[in-house]
């Protein structure tokens, strides 16, 4: 869940149309047209992205006259559905995947479940990925992958290129050549299937 | 007792409030002492910054180191990316970072004839902050326009490595050579542990958002420090790499500048000397049984700085946070990651925060960096509504004032906080160089379990630190 309470503005004297904004936008708000990037104001998700790499400076952050709720209902899905889901990427239902809006694996999965088909669409609905833009796509690409979603990145985009090794997956071969400088693989993977396995805190309502 | 450190002043940043509006720094108010990190621990080196002389030994220490580094790969006609990281600014007011940036140029040009040479400096979640510091050491100017600051959501490019697809960011890898231009001081350490500590900024700074990712949240807290290792010895970076310089860095401030062709030679005198400077000053700090953490410097909340120690690791004080065998420190992301529902760990053999920090005292810090898990954690007072307004504005840290009350003066914060929680011990993060801030009765404790601490860590922790981390053959010198 996160409260929107700030929305991008583009200085149309000072943009050149270079589509930076267009690029790295990870809900897909803003699109270029007649050399001009324009915001959606319904769909911006106020992460500053844009703000934040516009090589002109065109683009300001400004309060939105009325915040905006950006939230998927968990309990609208079957439970078990999500924790299926969750289970299959390697994630605890109640796992936070987003630090900054606080987004837990369940409410991605419900997303998903309730037809977020891409990260940016899993941005949209539940706000994840709309704060600092770095930490949490692996997570939301593991969802998205259990769910049997293609992932194909944005065409032209930066938003995102792919999903990326898991430590379950790292070859034993590997494994075994660098595990003496301390990087305890197959202690870390036993750590985390002890997380997914871990009894849920249920405090669903909030 | 002595008097308190001049800290560094507040800056001015697109992430913190205008410096003008920090009217009060907490070393200022009665009660406050200091105490040198060299009369707590004696062997620690001597330091070359801060000094009388400015950064001038700071030039002659990276003309020293870069004097016997073999630049014959790079030819005058190539081009070479000058990579750093934005953490480098932030010591000891970063101009002995600039420094050593300037010198690495010149000493380039002058043993290669090479003039295409760049500068590409790396972020963590503020993506502008390179921009800033570019600006205010003058390097645009100093690289002839050629300098930049690069953000993980920039152009991507794919690394081919040892354990599939990594994402590098394009610009910094847009050379015929690159030169990897660091420090040695420890900052995070709850991430990376003190493991391949000199090579992380090829799996962050360097990194797009997918390799980033992938440390925080594919791999578990110590495993993941093996993605800056696998992107490194790609055979994709191995063809661009032609050296490393290193400011190195004490608790104590800038103790030389080293260089090598041979990133992990390096990368184990740095493990070296992290694991033994740093590593007794956060077993110090472990000591403390209650104070109050005062917040006082331009950098994000996690990253203020008390004796060379970041908060973010006097979080996690309450355990070693350089003992491997320990899975996962107070905080780190995976930690946070681990919080269920109802607000406590999932596990419940994970950590708590140290439970020593009585209360958080804000005065000054910055944005950009998500610490909500901060203020859930700790009861934190932030001094003054513009700071307040600022964080609630922040797209990383729209929860933090939620659980965090305002005082409208650093007066008053700290009044509330003696109150609040009985105690008169304070460690303040501002950066003091040289030394530690803090009031009189820690300045006494501090001093008093200092010497034991040493021979602890001497004796007992370094040569397991060492060891857990294959430096065996380290552990006798």
């Amino acid at each position: 869940m996160k409260i929107v309470s700030m929305l991008a503005k583009v200085d149309p004297d000072n943009c050149i149309g270079c589509q930076t904004c267009v690029r790295v936008c990870p809900v897909k708000a803003i699109k270029v047209e007649n050399r001009k990037a324009v915001v959606n104001i319904e769909r911006c998700s106020g992460c500053a992205a844009c703000e934040q790499r516009c090589p002109q400076y065109a683009i300001a952050m400004i309060k939105r006259d009325e915040p905006k709720v950006v939230k998927v209902d968990v309990n609208a899905v079957d439970y078990g559905q999500i924790e299926k889901l969750c289970g299959e990427a390697k994630l605890h239902p109640e796992q936070i995947v987003c630090f900054c809006t606080g987004t837990r694996a369940e409410e991605i999965a419900a997303a998903i479940l309730q037809g977020a088909d891409s990260p940016e669409e899993v941005s949209h609905r539940t706000g994840a990925r709309t704060g600092c833009k770095v930490e949490c796509i692996q997570p939301i690409l593991r969802l998205l992958e259990a769910a049997k979603v293609k992932l194909t990145p944005p065409k032209d985009g930066w938003q995102w290129y792919g999903r990326t090794v898991t430590v379950w997956e790292i070859p034993k071969a590997v494994r075994e050549k660098y595990n003496w400088r301390g990087f305890y693989f197959d202690e870390d993977a036993e750590l985390l299937d002890k997380v997914i396995s871990a009894p849920k805190q249920e405090r669903r309502d909030i | 007792m002595r008097a308190p450190i001049k800290p560094l002043p507040p800056r001015k940043s697109q992430y913190g409030i205008d410096p003008t509006l920090v009217k009060r720094r907490v070393s200022e108010l009665p009660g406050m002492t200091s105490v040198m990190i060299k009369e707590l621990f004696p062997d620690f080196p001597d330091v070359i910054f801060p000094s009388g002389v400015g950064v001038a030994l700071v030039r002659q220490a990276t003309e020293k180191a870069l004097a016997n580094i073999d630049m014959s790969c790079i030819k005058p006609e190539h081009s070479v990316n000058i990579l750093a990281s934005h953490h480098g600014f932030t010591l000891l007011g970063g101009e002995p970072y600039a420094e050593m940036l300037k010198t690495i140029k010149d000493v380039i040009e002058k043993k290669t004839s090479c003039k295409d040479i760049r500068l590409r400096a790396g972020v963590g979640l503020r993506f502008r902050e390179t921009e800033e510091y570019i600006k205010r050491y003058g390097l645009d100017e100093y690289f002839k326009g050629k300098a930049i600051g690069i953000a993980p959501i920039d152009e991507g490019i794919p690394i081919e490595t040892e354990i599939g697809t990594l994402y590098g960011l394009r610009r910094a890898y847009d050379a015929d050579w690159i030169v990897h231009a660091h420090n040695s001081d420890v900052r995070e350490v709850h991430f990376h542990r003190q493991v391949d500590r000199a090579v992380k900024p090829f799996g962050m700074s360097y990194a797009r958002i997918e390799t980033r990712s992938t440390y925080h949240q594919n791999m578990g807290p110590r495993a993941a420090n093996f993605i800056a290792r696998a992107i490194f010895d790609s055979p994709f970076v191995q063809k661009k790499f032609a050296f490393a310089s290193f400011l190195t860095v004490a608790p104590n401030g800038i103790i030389g500048v080293d260089a090598d062709s041979d990133l992990y030679a390096l990368n184990d005198r740095v493990t070296l000397t992290g694991c033994r400077y740093y590593g007794k000053v956060m077993t110090l700090f472990g000591q403390i049984d209650e104070c109050i953490a005062a917040l006082d410097f331009p950098c994000p909340v996690v990253y203020v700085f008390a004796g060379g120690i970041i908060y973010a690791n006097f979080a996690g004080a309450n355990i070693d946070l350089y003992d491997l065998d320990t899975p996962l420190p107070p905080y780190t992301w995976y930690t946070e990651a681990f919080y269920g529902k109802a607000g406590r760990p999932l596990l419940d053999n994970i950590p708590l925060i140290n439970p020593a920090i009585k209360m958080c005292v804000h005065n000054y810090a910055w944005i950009g960096y998500p610490v909500s898990f901060f203020s859930e954690h700790i009861p934190t007072v932030v001094v003054g509504r513009e700071q307040a307004d600022l964080f609630n504005r922040d797209p990383q840290n729209l929860t933090y004032m939620q659980h965090a009350v305002i005082a409208d003066t650093t007066e008053t914060a700290m009044e509330f906080a003696y109150n609040v929680t009985g105690t008169r011990n304070v460690l303040i993060f501002d950066g003091a160089p040289g030394g530690i801030n803090v009031s009189v009765p820690l300045a006494e404790l501090l001093l008093k379990k200092a010497p034991e601490v040493d021979r602890r860590v001497e004796e007992e922790l370094l040569p397991k630190w060492l060891r857990q981390r294959g430096m065996q053959k380290f552990v006798a010198a």
